[in-house]
């Protein structure tokens, strides 16, 4: 007997069998519901607080803190974990605003920062106000959370900043007092950063031209740079690389890492639970299908009686159990689905509530083929034993004629 | 298809010790032959029918059904025996109530593996031949006692077995349907097969051609 065969046979009766049938489907649907709810809902999180630990710029993010140069940049490139290289240059500068609101209080020296921001994605730069100058400009700036710090204001005041000029001096020393070039920008926005210590963010063409008239010098060395790995899980190496080429590195990936383990303590116990409520959907199954071993001796008799083998009987069972097993997993699935909806809904009221940002439920194709394939191989398990059971029986006894 | 039985004993676990079934049994049977096995309840006909039919091995004796030496087959060679020499005919039918009479019929012939068309054909056929082609598509409760053994008779014959064997296939019949389906039974050796028909009705012996009669698990 086919595989075919043995499901039209189990399809007959479990048609016959509606109410038992149903009882065990819901029992294993229902376990494939807190299974896939417990794990939608746990993997939201996650990513909710990741995405929150990448503000401080990628995850994959780590800090160069020694000189680089042009080739160091290039030698950086070509390691095989390392996917971005963003040097980054600072000076001192004189500040001179066009508005007593930009006025730094005592001393006018500032900080420049410059970086390449044509992929400002890859840098730990967060706009609070306003946008990023563009990675040609040679007028456009932008102000940091330092530069805010020193005027005493705040993020809420960053807004009433964007728009205004500010003029930035660069200092070269000469036979007596230093010499000056001052040039003007205007504030196109404010972030927040964690680059390189600094108070102002420009273009990385304008502080290498500022750095080489100060210095005189027209080869430019960078302070740093921003390296960005392949992957999270690839850090470690490509600091390991960066080391072996001579530069000193730092990167939070064990805090990442930490963060993410306690996230993945988390996904197991909740999987754990849902595990649990499978176990006994499972045990649910063999209960039904050990009913119908029972119910149906007689019948497994005239099977054998007519020619099943072992095999055929075992089939037919396993067949029913599949059934259960697909079915139910179909559709805790979908439900499960549903109840993460309903539960994120509920805790994005409660966000909401206090101004934060929503979160989003998605139903990853993953998700679905563990539900169901899991529910189905549960089911197999479950019930592998009543098959046996029912296949080992001794066909007269099956039978029942003494 | 000859039966030849030598010295076949059998017996059962009970709580009082074993208990004999079947004792020094031996008889021979000619191919296509019609044997009806008599003898009052406990006598050991239901076994002996079993043993024949390969539902329980012999434990001790010989049994030979044509070339098949029955204590010697064991799982899959047995089962392959159950299809194909062997077609049983219950007094309790053995139907799938969940299955149509066509499909009870095909039933025999899908675990042997015959393909999908030919088994529905032969089913239609071999239900046509006990007069039930406008029946086919009924489930078992919705036929009569008659009608579902005369089902259970084509089933037991779509694999072309050579020995029917047939446990009180009257038992649950009205004197009618019971003569419609000895008929049937009857017709069976003329196509070579034989046929065994434990009974404790006097009028279905007396219609075989053989008496056998058990009694305390001996042959009288």
């Amino acid at each position: 007997m086919g595989w075919s065969d043995a499901v039209q046979v189990a399809g007959r009766d479990v048609v016959r069998r509606r109410g038992r049938v149903a009882l065990t489907v819901m029992a294993v649907a229902l376990a494939a519901t807190l299974l896939t709810a417990l794990l939608l809902i746990a993997e939201t999180a996650r990513t909710r607080v990741l995405d929150q630990l990448a503000k401080g710029g990628p995850l994959a993010g780590i800090r160069v803190s020694s000189n680089v140069g042009d080739g160091d940049v290039t030698r950086m490139l070509a390691l095989p974990d390392v996917v971005a290289v963003l040097p980054l240059l600072t000076t001192e500068v004189l500040v001179a605003p066009s508005a007593a609101a930009l006025q730094v209080p005592g001393d006018a020296s500032i900080r420049l920062v410059g970086t390449d921001l044509r992929d400002p994605g890859k840098l730990p730069i967060t706009i609070l106000s306003g946008r990023l100058p563009l990675a040609g400009s040679s007028t456009e700036v932008a102000l940091t959370q330092s530069y805010l710090e020193r005027l005493g204001l705040t993020e809420k005041d960053a807004p009433g900043l964007v728009g205004g000029e500010v003029g930035l001096s660069s200092l070269r020393p000469g036979r007596g007092a230093p010499i000056t070039r001052w040039a003007r920008a205007k504030v196109v926005g404010v972030v927040a950063q964690e680059a390189a210590p600094g108070d102002v963010v420009a273009p990385l063409a304008m502080v290498e031209s500022a750095t080489s008239w100060a210095t005189g010098r027209t080869t430019v060395t960078y302070d740093g740079a921003f390296v960005v790995a392949a992957e999270l899980d690839r850090v470690a190496s490509a600091r390991q690389g960066l080391s072996e080429l001579g530069f000193t590195s730092s990167a939070p990936e064990n805090l990442i890492a930490s963060v993410q383990r306690y996230l993945r303590i988390v996904e197991i116990v909740l999987a754990s639970i849902g595990a649990i409520a499978l176990v006994i959907a499972g045990l649910g199954i063999a209960n039904a299908l050990f009913a119908s071993v029972r119910e149906r001796r007689r019948e497994i008799g005239v099977l054998k009686a007519i020619g099943a083998r072992d095999r055929d009987i075992r089939r037919i069972f396993l067949a029913e159990a599949t059934a259960f097993g697909v079915t139910g997993g179909l559709i805790g699935t979908l439900l499960g689905w549903g109840v993460s909806l309903v539960v994120g809904a509920v805790v994005n009221g409660y966000l909401a509530s206090y101004g934060l940002r929503r979160v989003q439920v998605e139903l990853p194709v993953v998700v679905v083929v563990a539900g169901v394939l899991g529910s189905t191989v549960l089911a197999l398990v479950a019930g592998t034993v009543p098959a046996v059971r029912a296949a080992r029986l001794p066909a007269r006894q099956a039978l029942g004629e003494a | 298809m000859a039966i030849c039985v030598r010295d076949l004993s059998h017996s059962y676990r009970s709580p009082d010790g074993p208990l004999q079934v079947l004792d020094q049994v031996s008889f021979e049977v000619a191919a296509a032959g019609y044997v009806a096995l008599t003898g009052p309840s406990g006598a050991g006909k239901t076994t002996l029918l079993s043993v024949l039919g390969g539902l329980e091995s012999p434990q001790r004796g010989q049994v030979w059904v044509g070339d098949d030496d029955v204590a010697t087959l064991d799982g899959d060679r047995l089962a392959r025996y159950r299809q194909r020499t062997v077609g049983f005919v219950f007094q309790h039918f053995g139907l799938l109530d969940t299955l149509s009479a066509v499909e009870n019929v095909e039933l025999a012939m899908t675990l042997s593996g015959a393909p999908r068309r030919a088994r529905r054909a032969r089913a239609l056929e071999l239900l046509a031949d006990v007069g039930l082609a406008g029946r086919r598509s009924h489930r078992p409760p919705e036929l009569s006692g008659g009608e579902r053994q005369r089902v259970a008779i084509a089933r037991a014959l779509a694999n072309e077995p050579r020995l029917v064997l047939a446990d009180e296939p009257t038992g649950n019949l009205d004197a009618a349907s019971a003569g419609l389906v000895l008929d049937l039974l009857e017709l069976l050796p003329a196509q070579g097969r034989t046929v065994v028909v434990v009974t404790h009705d006097a009028t279905v012996a007396a219609r075989a051609h053989v008496r056998l009669d058990l009694v305390g698990g001996r042959l009288r």
